[in-house]
């Protein structure tokens, strides 16, 4: 028990310093005519301790005649205010309103803006991988010929029937086709012997093959063609020229190289082919081997229709190293998405292939 | 949206007055103080009878409304007492409320009790403080502090008990809690 009523009186000390209200209206009037319980009258005096507000307006509605004029004049300065606030209050809210929506139609257009430039972006960028694959493809067009021309299984037979059909197509002037590639001191130089010459086939094949697919059209065409190109050039290549046709292997060796350029008339100077193989081949080999590895990223990521046709492309186009390589990942992508019939296919493909995968496919027939 | 603006207290109102610019919540807390208003005003109007109260009171919520919106207040019925009590001495002048030091000893005290209400520690050290305050005032305040908080006196009873008016009683009252608030918060 005494610890209850040190503790109420620890309570009511702190008390002292609690926060109360003012009187509302209803208390107010209350107060002075003495109508509160005992509690509420307690707590109306501690908080009229504090203030000085709530005390001067008891004292002032204590004096006679002021408690008549109060109500009215209470009610009205309340009308006054409910008054003088909601039609601003209304307006407030309506400009509110008209912000909002003018905030979400400006957040429509942001948005239809960025839709815009993301779909813009997305076309360009979509453009700029079209445009970036179709020049690979065409890239590797032009070293299929080139690779053609590397390739080590001439057919020794057509080259005497294409050089002879060539010799008789070509009877334009040595200087000519020396004034066509004009920057190119080979006419000259391989002159040395004339078996070299037909001894090595391998380097002028493309130019054999490709002429054997039109040779009476592509005859006539260089001359038109080198002579705008051989006016600056003509004096220095006619003098070069000239020895060339006085021997006869010399002569042989310019009626190549006139080969060359009758196939050159077309796209590309064919005279820097033979030069050129080398450095194109390999071109084309890392070409290839970046859309192998293209291909084996789409596959490492799970995407195997895409790799699949990454693949088929690259086999279609390339027989080498990465044609194997890329039959062998076909059909391992086969397996995968549970293609075995195709997968099979493939495998044996690589095995009739024989090369270095030919092992691993074998294996992987024999697993399957 | 009045109705839940009403159960706020005087704090959050100023607090969404000044900072959401609440037309509604300033006319809530002008609301909740224009019957005091009204009868403060009373005696000066009926001093001047030249002033109507239709020029009084517009022009009072007006000062009252631009003070709300510049004013730093800590408690509303003194902000409104300032006020009126500036605007009859002097009409044509704005004062700005500035809070007394005595009102700021209180309510610095009245924030630590409320705060101390869920910490019996600190309630406990804030007791014991009380009652070391209530120690050194005077015998006069001490005893009508104890009579009228611990006892549970009104003012009329310690009125009649002194033989003084019951508005003597409150300014002694509001002193000794003064001085003790004083005490508290050095």
């Amino acid at each position: 028990m005494p610890n209850n009523t040190i503790h109420n009186e620890n309570e009511k000390l702190l008390k002292i310093f609690a926060g109360i209200r003012c009187l509302n209206k209803d208390q107010l009037p209350r107060y002075l005519e003495g109508r509160l319980t005992d509690v509420e009258k307690h707590l109306v005096e501690q908080h009229l301790v504090d203030c000085d507000l709530c005390a001067e307006a008891l004292l002032a509605l204590q004096q006679e005649g002021l408690m008549e004029q109060y109500p009215s004049l209470s009610s009205g300065i309340q009308q006054y205010i409910r008054d003088s606030i909601k039609p601003v209050s209304q307006v407030h809210k309506m400009e509110h309103y008209a912000r909002k929506v003018k905030q979400r139609e400006s957040m429509l257009i942001y948005f239809w803006l960025a839709a815009f430039i993301l779909g813009g972006g997305a076309l360009l960028f979509g453009l700029s991988q079209y445009s970036s694959r179709k020049p690979a493809a065409a890239r590797t067009a032009v070293p299929v010929v080139a690779a053609s021309v590397a390739s080590p299984a001439p057919p020794p037979a057509v080259v005497p029937v294409d050089s002879t059909q060539l010799l008789q197509s070509s009877h334009k002037p040595a200087a000519l086709s020396a004034a066509a590639n004009p920057a190119t001191p080979a006419p000259v130089i391989p002159a040395v012997k004339k078996d070299t010459v037909k001894a090595a086939p391998a380097v002028k094949k493309p130019v054999v093959d490709s002429a054997a697919k039109k040779p009476p059209v592509a005859a006539p065409k260089p001359p038109d063609s080198s002579k705008k190109a051989a006016d600056k050039p003509k004096d220095n290549t006619a003098v070069a020229a000239k020895p060339t046709a006085k021997d006869t292997p010399a002569a042989q060796i310019t009626k190549n190289k006139e080969k060359e350029n009758d196939n050159d008339n077309k796209p590309k100077t064919g005279a820097n082919a033979a030069p050129a193989a080398a450095p194109a081949t390999s071109g084309k080999v890392d070409t290839d081997e970046y859309l192998y590895k293209a291909a084996m990223v789409y596959q490492q990521h799970g995407d195997l229709d895409e790799a699949i046709s990454r693949y088929k492309h690259l086999s279609s186009v390339n027989n080498s190293r990465v044609g194997e390589m890329a039959r062998y990942q076909m059909a391992v992508c086969y397996r995968s998405k549970g293609q075995m019939g195709k997968a099979k296919r493939m495998f044996k493909e690589v095995v009739r292939i024989n090369g270095t995968m030919k092992q691993a496919a074998q294996q992987a027939l024999d697993n399957m | 949206m009045y109705q839940q603006l009403s159960n706020l207290s005087d704090k959050e109102l100023i607090s969404r007055a000044r900072k959401l610019k609440d037309r509604e919540a300033e006319g809530v807390l002008l609301e909740r103080y224009s019957h005091l208003m009204v009868a403060v005003c009373l005696p000066y109007l009926k001093k001047n009878p030249g002033t109507g109260a239709q020029t009084v009171f517009p022009q009072l919520l007006q000062r009252l409304s631009n003070g709300l919106k510049i004013q730093s207040i800590q408690k509303a019925n003194e902000w409104v007492h300032q006020t009126i009590k500036t605007y009859f001495a002097q009409p044509e002048k704005q004062v700005p409320y500035y809070p007394s030091r005595e009102s700021r000893d209180r309510l610095h005290t009245e924030n630590r009790v409320e705060k101390a209400a869920n910490n019996t520690i600190e309630k406990q050290a804030l007791i014991a403080q009380v009652k070391t305050a209530i120690a050194k005032l005077g015998n006069d305040d001490r005893y009508l502090m104890e009579q009228f908080y611990l006892e549970n006196k009104t003012f009329a009873d310690l009125a009649a008990q002194k033989g003084t008016t019951v508005d003597k009683i409150r300014n002694q009252l509001k002193k000794a809690k003064s001085r003790l608030a004083t005490q508290l918060t050095n």
